[in-house]
């Protein structure tokens, strides 16, 4: 069976590494072809991810690099047809909501090669998020939809998906954390030197929404500045931050922050595994820290995994600054709630699953 | 208000039409993109000149490619229209390459977006234009419905905003045109045939045309119907039957008359007249309906069952040899109801979207 898969951002590369993995154990089924749109390019936020991750090196690197939404779309699209008409997979998978995901898809539809959506049944019901479009496109274009979690299912079968193609098989990341975490804690003492930590807070930033706004960046700002006299935080910085960051108007609200380059997966992990608290706006981090136990304060007005919140150990807040300051500081002082779980199929087991569905 | 109108294809031109008209009435400036889908003159300038739309503000000159490659220069070319005259709606018609690419620049630039003719299922993924509908619906702010049918699809997928019974554009271009074809056409003349005498035929499809064995199979059963069959040649088709050398074929050509790609007036023409109308076609599906004219579907399944239902339409796929019996001796209803609405979707769709 030939199997094609799509990286091009750095939240894909924790979700195919494991399903390639799996399928080399059979490789007298399997035939895998790897391809990497290379939506995101530099080395801290693409090749230590394969290295770390254990990706074999890509097969095709269609080397889009960076554009606006649509032209990097299209630029996708353009260079991935030929590629995908060459070798012809009996099935494309397509990870998470990035352009990658959305436009390799809508290529493959149009050329009738069968989509696996991985990650899929997401909703944030959040439209001015760019990567909610992607998921409902590419839900709809997919002909298996792997689902992470219960409410992903419930999603897609409001959507009038056909229940046959659903498959709740778990969360794929989770695979990729479980098999690296003693890895990445063994990293952890070194860190610890580097950095002089203690208890520390953890911040990650990246959207549109809470970035490319100088009154909502200087909000959080103010807010980790504030916490930052207490504490330790932490931020390690994504590319698209950096240079709203370099704004002189911030400079004093970083003061008492330490700014990192971006992290590869070790290192972040195991930075997440000791962090007292962790502030995002990431999707991917969400699910981490419920499944580290580690309290998560989410700047975001909604989430598309609300298990994380029914289940895990986080919570949304606004950019608003005193509200952030609040709920840093609470979820500092308080032990994590009692009744915190794992969500159900989050046990490093998701790519069998996978694979066994198509044995 | 400044509205986008993004076409590309033929039947958009029909569908659009209507409503550049009632947009102008409104006073709102239409800025009118076309993406080339459609070039050569006989498929596209044409249908300009003879609906009185204005000249498109821009056309992209994106011709035939490969499905990933259009849609994706369209994509990025209509982002730079759109950033460059910040509209204050995008309207999309229908559910080619060119209404997914223009749905996909709007949604991803959070600029309004309104689908016209949404809501259609053929529930067949194998079409191109299924994924181009399904995406557009799910990418649209404004949902235009020709049908309770197409409202009703919406709602299964979960999509109850912004949606809109309005009726069917298309149905307002017939009602705005015949009178317009009765006057200016000479086509009858022209092929001399007479009222009711004829059938109308047409076919498009890549699955009816593409097969050699297919067209073959479809064109034999035309001929064995011994009717006189008008045929208008697409140029996907046209190609087909050279490669095939099937065009020079003395024993197709005896009772089919093969002619040109017809504008849209000569088109009506020859509908309005035909006794029966054997099509792949979407929108001459629904057109054999308004004008009463009995239509065959070569098509394993189609988007407007209400004509089915009604008895109108029927469906036929591959079983060609039922062809003869059906046209000869099917009998077909005397009355019709409406179901496309009552002539005015495209006065609702501008007051709906100059609410906003």
């Amino acid at each position: 069976m030939k199997i094609m898969h799509i990286v091009g951002a750095r939240p894909n590369f924790m979700k195919i590494a494991p399903i390639m993995s799996e399928m080399n154990r059979y490789d007298d089924h399997f035939e895998q072809v790897l391809v990497h749109t290379g939506q995101h390019y530099d080395r801290t936020m693409s090749q230590v991810f394969f290295d770390e991750l254990e990706l074999p090196h890509p097969d095709i690197n269609l080397d889009v690099r960076s554009g606006s939404h649509a032209q990097q779309t299209a630029e996708i699209m353009k260079r991935f047809e030929p590629v995908l008409l060459d070798y012809r997979p009996d099935w494309l998978f397509v990870p998470g909501d990035v352009n990658s995901t959305l436009a390799c898809a809508l290529v493959a539809a149009k050329s009738s090669v069968p989509i696996v959506h991985v990650e899929a049944g997401l909703r944030s019901y959040d439209r001015t998020m760019p990567e909610e479009i992607n998921r409902i496109l590419t839900d709809h274009l997919s002909d298996m939809l792997l689902t992470p979690s219960r409410d992903g299912d419930e999603n897609l079968l409001k959507e009038g998906i056909p229940p046959q193609k659903i498959h709740f098989v778990g969360n794929i990341m989770i695979d990729t954390l479980v098999r690296l975490l003693p890895k990445a804690q063994s990293r952890y003492d070194a860190l610890k030197k580097q950095y002089e930590l203690q208890s520390f807070i953890l911040v990650t930033l990246h959207r549109p929404a809470n970035v490319d706004n100088d009154e909502t960046l200087q909000g959080i700002l103010e807010a980790v500045h504030e916490i930052g006299r207490h504490a330790q935080v932490l931020f390690p910085v994504h590319p698209r931050t950096r240079s709203n960051l370099a704004k002189s108007e911030f400079q004093p609200l970083l003061r008492n922050i330490l700014l990192l380059e971006p992290l590869g997966y070790l290192d972040f992990l195991a930075l997440q595994s000791a962090a007292d608290v962790v502030v995002t706006d990431s999707g991917g981090v969400q699910e981490e820290t419920t499944f580290l136990g580690v309290p998560c304060v989410t700047v975001r007005p909604n989430t598309e995994r609300p298990v994380t919140l029914t289940q895990g150990t986080n919570r949304l807040v606004s950019s608003d600054c005193q509200s952030l300051i609040h709920a840093i500081s609470d979820s500092l002082s308080s032990v994590s709630a009692p009744d915190r779980q794992v969500p159900e199929r989050w046990d490093g087991k998701t790519a069998s699953r996978i694979v066994q569905i198509f044995l | 208000m400044k509205v986008f109108t993004i076409l590309g294809a033929r039947p958009q031109f029909i569908k659009a039409a209507p409503v550049s008209k009632a947009l102008r009435a409104a006073g709102y400036k239409e800025y009118l993109i076309h993406t080339g889908q459609h070039y050569d003159y006989g498929m596209s300038q044409v249908f300009f000149d003879e609906m009185g739309i204005s000249v498109p503000d821009v056309n992209l000159e994106i011709g035939s490619g490969y499905h990933g490659q259009q849609t994706g220069q369209m994509l990025a070319a209509i982002e730079e229209q759109i950033v460059a005259q910040k509209p204050d709606w995008v309207l999309v018609y229908g559910d080619t390459n060119s209404t997914l690419a223009g749905a996909l620049a709007a949604c991803k630039l959070r600029v309004p977006l309104a689908h016209v003719e949404a809501g259609l299922r053929s529930f067949n993924r194998t079409m191109p234009e299924e994924h181009n509908r399904v995406l557009t619906d799910h990418c649209s702010d404004m949902l235009f419905c020709p049908t309770q049918t197409a409202v009703n699809h919406l709602a299964r997928e979960g999509i109850t905003q912004g949606v809109h019974l309005v009726g069917d554009t298309m149905y307002d271009a017939v009602m705005q045109f015949t009178t317009i074809a009765n006057q200016s056409s000479t086509i009858l003349q022209e092929l001399s045939l007479s009222s009711k005498k004829y059938l109308l035929a047409t076919i498009h499809r890549p699955y009816n045309t593409d097969n050699p064995v297919n067209l073959g199979n479809i064109l034999a059963a035309f001929v064995e119907t011994d009717e006189l069959i008008v045929f208008p040649v697409h140029p996907r088709t046209r190609k087909k039957l050279i490669e095939l050398e099937l065009a020079g074929q003395k024993s197709f050509s005896s009772n089919l008359k093969l002619i040109e790609p017809v504008g849209y007036l000569d088109m009506l023409m020859l509908e309005q007249h035909a006794r029966l109308i054997l099509t792949d076609s979407g929108g001459v599906q629904k057109e054999a309906y308004f004008f009463g004219v009995p239509c065959i579907t070569l098509r394993p399944e189609t988007e407007w069952v209400e004509t089915v239902e009604a008895g109108w339409n029927i469906l036929l796929h591959q079983t060609w040899d039922a062809l003869y019996t059906l046209v000869h001796n099917n009998v077909w209803p005397e009355y019709q109801s409406p179901i496309f609405g009552d002539g005015n979707a495209a006065e609702k769709i501008v007051a709906i979207i100059g609410e906003r």
